[in-house]
C-alpha cells in the first residue's frame, strides 16, 4: 500500500511488519522490544546521515572540486579550515574556536532573518490590517483578524505598568493564543491519526493481504 | 480488571476498531473529500495554465511522521504532472526528505518513468543558503553548485513544494519567492499540522495553491483523470470511517480527562465546605 517496497519483496515487507508491530506493542506496555527498535532506528539513521554526507556532500562538493583544481578553490580551502578549527575547538583558544561557530550562526541568521522579514513579517503585517472586503463577512473577518492580532501582541507585553483595560486585553490575547495552539494540536492529532491508520492498513494490506 | 489490564485494553480496543474500519472502508457511505473543492480547483487552475511539456522543480522535503497523510495526494499530483508531459526535477534540502525522495524515485522507476521525465537533483546542503542558491538557479543567475548539472533548470515553469519538514513551504516563500520571476508560481502540498503556518501565504498570494488537509487531498484526487498513468497515483486515502472513529476516540479521551478533573474539583470544594 505504501509502495515504497518493491512488489514481491516479501522479506522487506515482513521486516517492516515486525518492526511496526513492535512499535505498536509500545502502546501496550512492551518496552523492551520497543526500546530495541528505537536503538535500531537511531543506528540506521546515523548510518544513513553519514552515507548521505559522504556521497552527496563531501565527495561531490569538496573532494572532487579540490582534486580537479586545488589552487583555484580558495573558498573550499577556507571552508575546510573553518571545519578543522571547529573540530579542534577543545584544544585551541576560545577566541579562535568561536570563529567557525560565529560564521555558521551569522550566515544562517542572515539568510533566515532576511527571508522572514521580506517573505513573512511584512506581508503578514499588511494582511493583518483591517480593510473593507468585497462583502460584509469578509470585512468582519478582516476586522476580527486585526483585533486578534492586536490582542495577542498585547498579551506579550511584559514588565510594563498596565491598567485594568490593558490587563484585560492581555488576558484575552493569551486565551486567544491558547485557542490557536489548541487548534494546531487538533491538526497534529489528525496527522498522527492518519499515520496510525496507514500503519494498520499496511499490516492488513501489504502484509496480510486482507484489504486491496 | 486490574489497572495494567485497563491500560492495555484501551489502546488495543482502539487499534482493533481502527482495523475493522480500514477493512470495511468502502461500505460506510462516508466521504473524505471536501464538498467545496476550492483548494483543488486552485491547484488545477495553476496546472492548466502551464505551457506544454513544462519543467517542474519539486522541493521534496516531507517528514516521515506526516508523509502518510499527504502521500496519496503527492503521488497523484506527480502522476498528474507526468500525464501533462512535465519534466520533473526532484531536489531535497533535508536528509529525511532525501530518504523519502529516493523511495518515491525508485517507485517511479519501477513504474516505468524514464530519465526524460525524471531528474534527481539530489540532496542540497545548506538550509536557507541552499534555497537561495536554488532560487538563483531558477532565476537563471548561476548554476546550483559543484556536482550538479542543472543549467537547463533556467526554464522552470512551476515550483512544487512537498512540505512537512523544517524547510517547507514557508522557507520556500521566504527565500525563493522574492528571488524568482513572478510568472513562476509556487504550489505546495503539506500535512494538516502545517496548515495554520502556511495558509496565510495562500491568502497573501505568495503561494498559488495549497493542498493541506486530507479532505482537500481527496477532493483533488477525485478531480483528476490520470488515464494510462492511473497506476502512478494513489487514489485511496485514509479510510474515512477510521478517521472519524479515531477523532471521536480522541475527543472522548480528552472529554473524560476534563470531566474527571471537573468532578475532582467539585468534590474537593464540597469537602472544604463540609469541613
Amino acid at each position: 500500500m505504501n509502495g515504497l517496497i518493491a512488489d514481491g519483496d516479501q522479506m522487506a515487507t515482513l521486516v517492516a511488519a515486525i518492526v511496526t508491530l513492535v512499535v505498536l506493542g509500545g502502546l501496550l506496555g512492551e518496552r523492551r522490544a520497543f526500546s530495541w527498535t528505537q536503538h535500531l532506528f537511531a543506528g540506521l539513521a546515523t548510518g544513513y546521515l553519514a552515507l548521505l554526507a559522504i556521497t552527496e556532500v563531501v565527495v561531490p562538493r569538496l573532494v572532487v572540486p579540490l582534486a580537479a583544481d586545488p589552487a583555484g578553490r580558495l573558498d573550499l580551502w577556507l571552508g575546510v579550515g573553518l571545519v578543522a578549527t571547529a573540530a579542534a575547538a577543545p584544544w585551541v583558544p576560545r577566541v579562535v574556536a568561536a570563529i567557525p561557530i560565529s560564521v555558521a550562526i551569522g550566515s544562517l541568521a542572515a539568510f533566515a532573518l532576511g527571508g522572514a522579514v521580506v517573505g513573512t513579517l511584512l506581508p503578514q503585517l499588511a494582511a493583518s490590517l483591517a480593510r473593507p472586503g468585497p462583502d460584509l463577512p469578509a470585512t468582519v473577518g478582516s476586522a476580527a483578524g486585526a483585533a486578534i492580532t492586536g490582542l495577542v501582541l498585547i498579551g506579550f507585553v511584559h514588565g510594563a505598568p498596565r491598567g485594568r483595560v490593558l490587563s484585560g486585553a492581555a488576558s484575552a490575547g493569551r486565551w486567544l493564543m491558547l485557542a490557536g495552539i489548541g487548534g494546531w494540536l487538533g491538526y497534529l492529532l489528525l496527522s498522527r491519526l492518519v499515520l496510525l491508520i496507514d500503519r494498520i492498513a499496511f499490516l492488513l494490506g501489504d502484509w496480510l493481504g486482507l484489504v486491496g | 480488571m486490574s489497572e495494567r489490564s485497563a491500560r492495555i485494553a484501551g489502546p488495543l480496543l482502539l487499534v482493533a476498531v481502527l482495523a475493522v474500519a480500514v477493512v470495511i472502508r468502502g461500505d460506510t457511505g462516508l466521504r473524505l473529500s471536501d464538498p467545496e473543492p476550492g483548494a483543488s480547483d486552485a491547484l488545477t487552475a495553476v496546472l492548466d495554465a502551464l505551457p506544454d511539456e513544462p519543467t517542474v522543480l519539486i522541493g521534496f522535503d516531507p517528514d516521515v511522521g506526516t508523509y502518510a497523510e499527504i502521500r496519496p495526494t503527492v503521488r497523484t499530483l506527480v502522476a498528474d504532472l507526468a500525464a501533462r508531459g512535465s519534466r520533473l526535477a526532484f531536489v531535497s534540502l533535508t536528509a529525511e526528505g532525501r530518504a523519502l525522495a529516493l523511495g518515491e524515485l525508485a517507485r517511479l522507476d519501477r513504474l516505468g518513468a524514464g530519465p526524460a521525465a525524471l531528474r534527481d537533483l539530489g540532496f542540497v546542503p545548506g538550509a536557507e543558503a541552499a534555497l537561495v542558491a536554488l532560487a538563483r538557479t531558477v532565476a537563471g543567475d548561476r548554476a546550483l553548485g559543484d556536482g550538479e548539472d542543472i543549467t537547463d533548470l533556467e526554464a522552470v515553469d512551476l515550483v512544487l513544494v512537498i512540505g512537512g519538514n523544517d524547510l517547507g513551504p514557508r522557507s520556500w516563500v521566504e527565500q525563493v519567492v522574492p528571488r524568482i520571476p513572478a510568472e513562476v508560481p509556487i504550489v505546495a502540498v503539506s500535512p494538516s499540522v502545517l496548515l495554520p503556518e502556511v495558509l496565510p501565504y495562500v491568502e497573501s498570494g505568495q503561494l498559488a495553491a495549497l493542498i493541506s488537509t486530507p479532505r482537500e487531498g481527496a477532493a483533488y484526487r477525485e478531480s483528476v483523470d490520470l488515464g494510462p498513468l492511473a497506476g502512478w497515483g494513489e487514489a485511496e486515502g485514509p479510510a474515512a470511517l477510521a478517521v472519524l472513529v479515531g477523532l471521536l476516540s480522541a475527543i472522548g479521551f480528552l472529554g473524560t480527562g476534563v470531566g474527571s478533573r471537573v468532578l475532582g474539583g467539585l468534590r474537593s470544594s464540597r469537602g472544604r465546605e463540609r469541613a
